[in-house]
Order: C-alpha cells, then structure tokens, then sequence
C-alpha cells in the first residue's frame, strides 16, 4: 500500500460511543413530553376496556433521546458518508431539497381522504409525474401504486394475467425467468398464482435464445426479463427476444431495477417490453432510508392499460380527480393512492435535469461503471468480458488462489472507508462483485476507490492475507455471528 | 447539472483511460434504432434549485392542510403531533441515505433502531414478536392471511366486514389469484356482530380476520372469538388503524391475537396525503419462521460485543426465490426510526396521554350532539360514524364546517361503496381542541 493514505482512505476509528440499548437506560422514565388535546373524561363503555398494564415504553427526556439517536446514526454509512457501490441498488445522492420540499406543510400535513377541491396541488404534481415515467419508460399508462420494486412487479404481473385471461387464455400461468434475475420476481410470480420457469443464461451472461425458444409454449405468461441485466450487460437481443415472445402470445415484464443506464437514452417500451415497473428509490434518488420507503410505479402499453390499478389519478378538463373504480382494472394493490412523498422526491429529481439534461444521468452512470471496469480488470476476474452498461461484474477468481474471496475483500473495503459492492449476486457465478458507481461520483471518488480494490489485489498477490480475513477491524462492530443470530432469534428485548 | 460532478474534462480523460473516443461508444451495444434524440422527451425544461422551490410551494398553497385548520379525518390515517425530534433524527443522512442493513459492521444505527422498535411495537401490541415493518396496513393484512395459510396448510380466510374497506379491498385482492375461499361477513350496524363472524368459521378455514377497534371505532371483547379460533384450530389476525389505542384500551396480545397487523402512521409520521406510513406486523413466537418481511435479531461480533443483524433470512425470496414467505423486499425503515424515535420521546406516559387526549375529544363530541344527528352506539375509542337524517342535512353540515376551516368527517361511502350517502367517520386526536368541538357543534345547528 503506497505510504500515506491517511487522506486517501477516509476510514478511522474516530470517537465512537457505546450506547445502550434504550431499555437498559438505567433511570425512570420521565414524562417531559408536553401534549396538546382535550384533557376531559372518557365514556364509561371505552374504560370497561382500559389496559391493565403498561406496555413499557422507556421514554427518555427530548435531551437524552436525542443523544440515543444521533449516537447510534454514527455507527451507520450512508451515501452522504461515503460510496456505496452497492450493485443494482443505484445508490445515488440524495437532494437535500426534495427533502425540504417535501416537508411543506401543504404536502407533508394532508389527509388522503380530504375533498380532491382541496387537494388539487398535489394531485397536479403526481399527474405530471405519470406522464413523464410513462415518457421515460415509452409505455405512456402508468400506476403510481405499487410501494416497492417487489411490489410493482407483483401489479404488473396481475395486469398481465389480466389481460391473457380476457382474451381467453387462462391456462398461461408460466412466467420465464432467467436465472441471473433478482429473488423478487419469483416470489412474485408465485403470489400472482404463477409458476416459473428459469432460463440459463448464455455464454456471455444474456438471454440464450435458443433456451428462450425451448420453453416459449401455449402456457407461457410472460418472461421477466431486467434489462441491463444483473450481470451489467444490456441484452442486445432485445428486439428479437419480444419478438419471440409476442410470437408464442406471451407478453414481457421488464424489471426496471436498472433503469438507470438508460434513462433519456432509450426506452424500453420503445423495444418491446409491455410493462415496466420503476424503482423511483433507485434512478430517481428517493433516500433508502436504511431499507425503504421505496416507490415502484409500473408504466404499461395500450393491451395492459384497461387492468391499471386504482385509484388512478385522472385529469378531467382543469380538474385532477381520483378514479376510484374501473370494470376492468385489477384492483388496488395497497390502501392508498401509493407512497406520496417519495413520489414527489422523484418528481423533484426529474425535474432538477428536465428534458435537456436527462440523459446526462444513464451517460454519467455508464461512464463511471466502464471506468472502473477498464481500471479493475487484469488484476479481478472479469467473467462476460466487453462494455458494460451503469453496473460491472467481477468475481473472486483470482484472489481466491489466494485464500481470499469475495467476503473478504467487501470487509476490508469496509476498512478502507468505502462500503462493500453488492455480493454474491448474481447467482450465475462463483463470488459476484456487482459494482454500480451511480451518476453521482466523482472521479476522485471513483479513482480512490479503484485504488483501493489494486490495493486488496497487491495484497493478495503478496500473501499477506491476515488482514482481509480478519476484515473490519475499525468500525464500530466486527463481523457478527449470522448464524447464531438465526439459530435462536431473539428479535425482542430482554433476550 | 448540480449533481454530477464530472467536469468535460473529466469525461475526456475517463473516456481515454476505457479506449473510446466518445460516450456514445458506451451505448453501442444498444441498436441504434431504439436510441433517442437527446432532449426530445416531452418532460418539463429543467429547474434551478429556486425553481424546485417555487413549484412546490405553489403546488402546496392549493391544498388546505392541518396545521392551520381543524382535522376530524381517520379512516386509516390520522392527524397525530409529531414532534420535531422524530423528522430531525429521520433527516440525518446516516438514517436517511442507508441502504437496507446488508453489511451490519456499518449499520449497527439502523439495526439497533429497528430492533428497539421491534422490542417496543410487540410490547404496545402486546404480542411476542415484530418483524422489521411492512409497506402499510392493507398490504400488512393481506400477508397476515397469507401466513396464516402456511402455518395452518388450511386456504380459507374468513374476513369481517366491519374490517377497513381498503385492508379488505388488498387482502381480497391477493388471495384472489390462489386457490382457497375468502369469505367476508356482512355485518348489520356500524360495529363488528362476532356471532356473524363466528358462525362463518369452518373446519377449512385458516384464519379469521377482525379489526379492534373496527374501521367504525367500535371496541369489543375479543374472548368469544378466540374460544371460537381454538376449537376450530384456525389463527386469529386482529388488524389495526390507530396503535395509539393500546396505550389505553387492552392490547391484541391481550385479546387473544396469533397475528396482530396495522398501521403505525400514528407514531410520528405525517399524513402526507396516504403515504409513506408504516405497515406494522407482529405475532406468537412459535410463528417467527412464517413471518413475512425483513426481522432484525441479536447478536455477537467476533470480538463478543452484542450486535444487530438481519436475520432469519432462509425465508426470503433472495434464497428461496418462488418458495419465499413473500416478495417483500423492501420494508419502510426509515418509518421505523421515526416511530422507534416518537415512541423514546413519549414512553408509556406520553403515549397514554395521546391515546386519552384522542378519546376525551371524542367523547366531549359525541355526548354533545344535537337531536338531528345520531352516533353509532357502544364503546368507541376515537373514531365514530355519525348519522344524518339525509344526504342533503349533511352536505349542508359540511359545507358549513369547511367554511369555519372544520374538515368534519369522511363521507362514510367514499370508503365503503354502497352505503347511504348520509353518515360521516369522525376521528378525534389529541390535536383537537375543546374550542374546535366547540365549532364543529356550532356548525352542526347552524346547518340544520
């Protein structure tokens, strides 16, 4: 490792505290909190049925909550503390005014179910937002519904099923799945009451098409394809892969995890894809949250558009109304229109670029994935060597004649300051490193971080293995015991 | 473009060092008839930051919100204080911009915060167990019946029709694709009948699903059921709206509840027009292997220290793909350190004082009403259905309301489809002051 790195690799052990667990806070409870309302009786019926004992809810004065907290928000690394080259996850970051603005009372302190007279500011921004995801996705119906990713791919498979039974098909129930896909679209294959069937990519990590014809028949539903795939490449097929698929009277669920190598640039309704669902907490930078809330709207063609979810935003003449019923629609898919306020982040970061500068962001995010790519292979396995699209694939190959694998190197990652790239996935090889930089670095970032990868390799090659098997010795915790965690569970506090 | 950082000559010296001469080279793989022309999507010119601001605040000033009127509107959503520590803490980029909790070393902030918030969701609903949240309640309810059908191998769900409209809506709605009976029980007045819900109960069915207090604010004992549930070897799942309720009215836990579902918007997060709010699922210990959704454990490092860590993840469709518990990946944490922080903030007194503040307000309300207007009948806690003797009395009413800032209630059939258009659900909340019941019953004579 070259001599000084103390700027380079930001990681240090700094000053890091303990903090208990807000149960094991040793002192009572105060009740500091002052609460407005109405401080009178309550019916007699209601208090036949008061709760016995108290729940035992800690509590702490506003002081010491506030400690508690931003104590244990120190132990964390988020994108604003550093990269998170987490692959197909598109950590990017996160405007510090689709916060603000979000918080505006006007938006923040509405009721879903006040008169739509009175809410038509908000119903105004979703409206246009429908329009440009629809726009973005080249399939112009679009569903603000679904909460998630998993949830979208879940709406867009009732759609399908939808329209294959009202056309008469109600024995297509199988739905084609390569096997570089993500869990999420089996899992919601099976609880739209499909079966799956899994394709073996090719060679080159991409949909073969001969093993695509092969199980293309009269049952076949869809095939959920992400395209980028998870192995980074785009699958050049495209055109013929729906082809195909239309051919044998299926229809194509495109997973749009990966929609942000091609935002501006391309249109996947524009290639075949009949459906499309958008994670706005991946390309349009709506915070994670440490696990959501998320936002996965789903954009339709014209054959999908009749079994569109509701309640549907509408526009009828100067007016935004909220369809609560159609004939033909699949039904909701949750208890609201959908997750507002990340909606209306997404609606912020779309228009932060607007219609001349979109494309800068698939442009970017290609740039600095092939840029790390090309600085990264020689020195790690590439395994589908060639471009690569807004995400790149590397494996443990070369270092685990080493003694060293994929884990060992997202561990020491950890204590070079930079937080670990996806692993383990895609399961079409052996010790997946999923790199996806985002739009959102710079050079210097990516560089320090290339950097650091030639430096495991160095490392690696030296024989000086201890110090990545014994990976992360500086953050707050080491590496915890999965096992015994899942063995016993303890999910409450006392243990 | 404020976010990218690259300079021109950045890109230059980036493209250099892949071997092509342009960006374009990138794309080549994509066939050049799907390329678009760059700017030529019908999307809004782009907005300075000054911009962004104008836009949204324009778009704000044209809806009416609560902090400067009188909200009476629950059905699921509730206008609750929120005070300023729990968005402080939710802002903080660590909390804020975190992936889900994959490399627990430097996540330990977000692991510990969930597995408080798990700690203290299973107290409040008395149950044993909470997983890491789900996406809302409707969505929360519907896995409760799908679990319920692994743990019982039994497919038919039995569901009241005094249950949330919309929870019912989504959970009909997912199990309408998979083979097994859903059977929902009409019930006659604003309440939950739990003979009619009882009599529906078979040897297939797998659960039963009830809310309490129901979607009408009717709180009833639960004890019948339960008897009713053992016999039948079938799973009893207890939805919710409003968690502040079990800071003062018995827990589902203590009702007997195997699954207990809801929602959490009441702890400290906004009504933001519907959502995000928080999906909250908990149940028996001896369930913990069928729950749906990301669970937070206990653990050790290496070095012995305890930690936190994802877990019990052989359930989850990244392993078990089709034969996952759900396709939930994505859960709502953010929403769990705003609720684990409310709850800190306002321990067991706090929260009693919110859910008795919210009942008070109700009843001062309701033993108030004048003779045109009729309440539904026994112990509700703060949300009730009030009766006018036509559709035109209460359109008046709330015209009248409205112009004195007063959003007085849901009409009762833009929830539920088919019901007379002449009853409000009116919700109370420690928001509500004396002075506004006040108005509201001003407005009621006014309007006669």
């Amino acid at each position: 490792m070259s001599a000084d790195t103390t700027f380079k690799y930001s990681a240090t052990a700094g000053i890091q505290h303990e903090e208990p667990l807000l149960f094991e806070h040793a002192h009572e409870a105060p009740s500091s909190i002052s609460l407005p309302g109405v401080d009178g009786e309550i019916s007699d019926a209601l208090n036949h049925f008061a709760r016995k004992d108290a729940a035992g809810i800690p509590g702490l004065s506003e002081p010491e909550a506030v400690r508690h907290f931003v104590r244990m928000s120190q132990w964390n690394h988020g994108i604003e503390t550093g990269f998170y080259p987490l692959g197909s996850c598109t950590m990017k970051y996160n405007p510090r005014v689709n916060e603000q603005v979000v918080r505006l009372p006007g938006l923040a302190h509405i009721h879903p179910d006040q008169p739509e007279a009175t809410a038509q500011g908000v119903l105004a921004l979703l409206y246009e937002l429908q329009g440009w995801l629809g726009e973005i996705a080249g399939l112009p119906y679009v569903t603000l519904q679904p909460a998630a990713g998993a949830h979208g791919e879940l709406a867009g498979l009732m759609m399908i099923r939808a329209a294959l039974d009202a056309r008469g098909d109600t024995h297509r129930r199988k739905v084609l799945v390569p096997d570089s896909a993500h869990g999420t679209n089996p899992a919601s294959a099976a609880l739209c009451g499909m079966h799956t069937v899994e394709l073996k990519s090719g060679a080159d990590g991409r949909i073969d098409l001969d093993e695509l014809k092969a199980h293309l028949d009269a049952d076949t539903a869809a095939l959920m394809m992400t395209n980028p795939n998870t192995a980074g490449a785009f699958e050049s097929d495209i055109k013929e892969i729906c082809r195909l698929v239309h051919e044998a009277g299926a229809l194509v669920y495109g997973d749009g995890a990966n929609l942000n190598a091609l935002v501006g640039v391309a249109r996947p309704g524009d290639m075949g894809i009949d459906c499309l669902h958008i994670n706005v907490h991946k390309t349009f930078s709506t915070p994670h949250g440490g696990g959501g809330p998320g936002g996965g709207p789903v954009a339709v063609n014209e054959t999908l558009a009749p079994f569109l979810p509701v309640p549907r935003i509408e526009k009828q003449g100067d007016t935004y109304v909220l369809l609560q019923h159609a004939d033909t629609s699949v039904g909701p898919v949750l208890g609201s229109v959908g997750q507002i306020g990340v909606l209306l982040r997404a609606h912020a970061y779309i228009s932060a670029f607007g219609r001349q500068h979109l494309h800068s962001i698939a442009e970017d995010a290609v740039l600095n994935a092939n840029y790390v790519l090309r600085r990264l292979q020689g020195r790690y396995h590439v395994p589908f060597p060639g471009l690569c699209k807004h995400e790149c694939l590397l494996t443990d190959e070369v270092q685990e004649r080493h003694g060293v694998k994929t884990l060992d190197i997202a561990k020491r990652l950890i204590d070079l300051g930079f937080h670990p790239m996806t692993v383990y996935f895609p399961l079409i090889v052996h010790g997946a490193m999923l790199i996806e930089p985002t739009e959102t670095e710079s050079r210097e970032t990516l560089d320090a971080f290339c950097d650091a990868m030639l430096d495991i390799a160095d490392v690696c090659e030296a024989g000086d293995t201890d110090i990545l098997h014994e990976a992360p010795v500086k953050p707050f915790r080491r590496r915890l015991d999965e096992t015994q965690a899942a063995r016993k569970p303890v999910l409450v506090w006392p243990a | 473009m404020r976010f990218l950082p690259h300079t021109d000559s950045d890109r230059r010296a980036m493209l250099d060092t892949i071997g092509v001469s342009g960006i374009g080279d990138l794309f080549a793989d994509i066939p050049s008839e799907f390329h678009i022309e760059k700017g030529s999507l019908a999307i809004a010119d782009a907005l300075p930051e000054a911009g962004i601001v104008r836009k949204f605040t324009r778009a704000a000033e044209q809806n009416r919100n609560a902090t400067n009127t009188r909200y009476f509107l629950g059905g699921g959503t509730y206008h609750h204080f929120v005070p300023a520590v729990v968005d402080y803490v939710i802002s903080r980029g660590e909390f804020l911009t975190a992936y889900t909790p994959y490399q627990p070393e430097i996540s330990q902030g977000t692991l510990q915060a969930l597995f408080e918030f798990q700690t203290m969701i299973a107290r409040l609903t008395g149950m044993d167990v909470s997983n890491a949240s789900m996406y809302e309640a409707a969505t929360a309810t519907a896995e409760a019946a799908l679990m319920a059908r692994r743990v019982t191998r039994k497919s038919r769900v039995v569901m009241a029709g005094s249950v949330n409209p919309r929870y019912r809506a989504v959970t009909a709605n997912y199990l309408s694709r998979l083979d097994g009976e859903y059977t929902q029980v009409d019930m006659g007045a604003f309440g939950t009948d739990l003979d009619r819900v009882i009599a529906a109960i078979d040897a297939q069915t797998a659960c039963v699903i009830v809310q309490y207090p129901d979607f009408y604010g009717s709180v009833y004992d639960l004890a019948e059921l339960r008897a009713a549930c053992d016999a039948a070897k079938c799973l009893m799942v207890v939805a919710f709206s409003d968690i502040s309720a079990f800071a003062l009215i018995e827990s589902p836990g203590a009702m007997g509840a195997d699954i207990a579902v809801g929602s959490g918007q009441s702890l400290g997060i906004p009504m933001g027009f519907g959502g995000p709010h928080l999906g909250l699922f908990t149940c028996k210990q001896k369930y913990v292997r069928q729950l749906p959704g990301r669970v937070c454990g206990m653990t050790t490092d290496v070095n012995g220290k305890r930690g936190f860590v994802l877990t019990l993840s052989t359930r989850e469709q990244h392993i078990r793909r089709e034969k996952a518990t759900s396709n939930i990946c994505s859960n709502q944490g953010l929403m769990c350190t705003a609720a684990a922080t409310y709850m800190t903030l306002m321990g067991d007194a706090g929260l009693a004082t919110v859910a008795r503040h919210s009942a008070a307000a109700l009843h001062s309300l309701v033993s108030r009403l004048p003779a045109h207007v009729t309440a539904a009948t026994g112990a509700r806690y703060n949300e009730t259905v009030l009766s006018f003797v036509d559709h035109a009395a209460r359109q008046r009413f709330l015209a009248a309301a409205s112009a004195d800032d007063i959003f007085a209630g849901i009409p009762l059939e833009q929830i539920e489809a088919g019901v007379e258009a002449r009853h409000l659900l009116v919700a109370t909340t420690e928001m509500v002051e004396e002075s506004d019941i006040s108005d509201y019953l001003a407005a009621l004579e006014v309007s006669l």
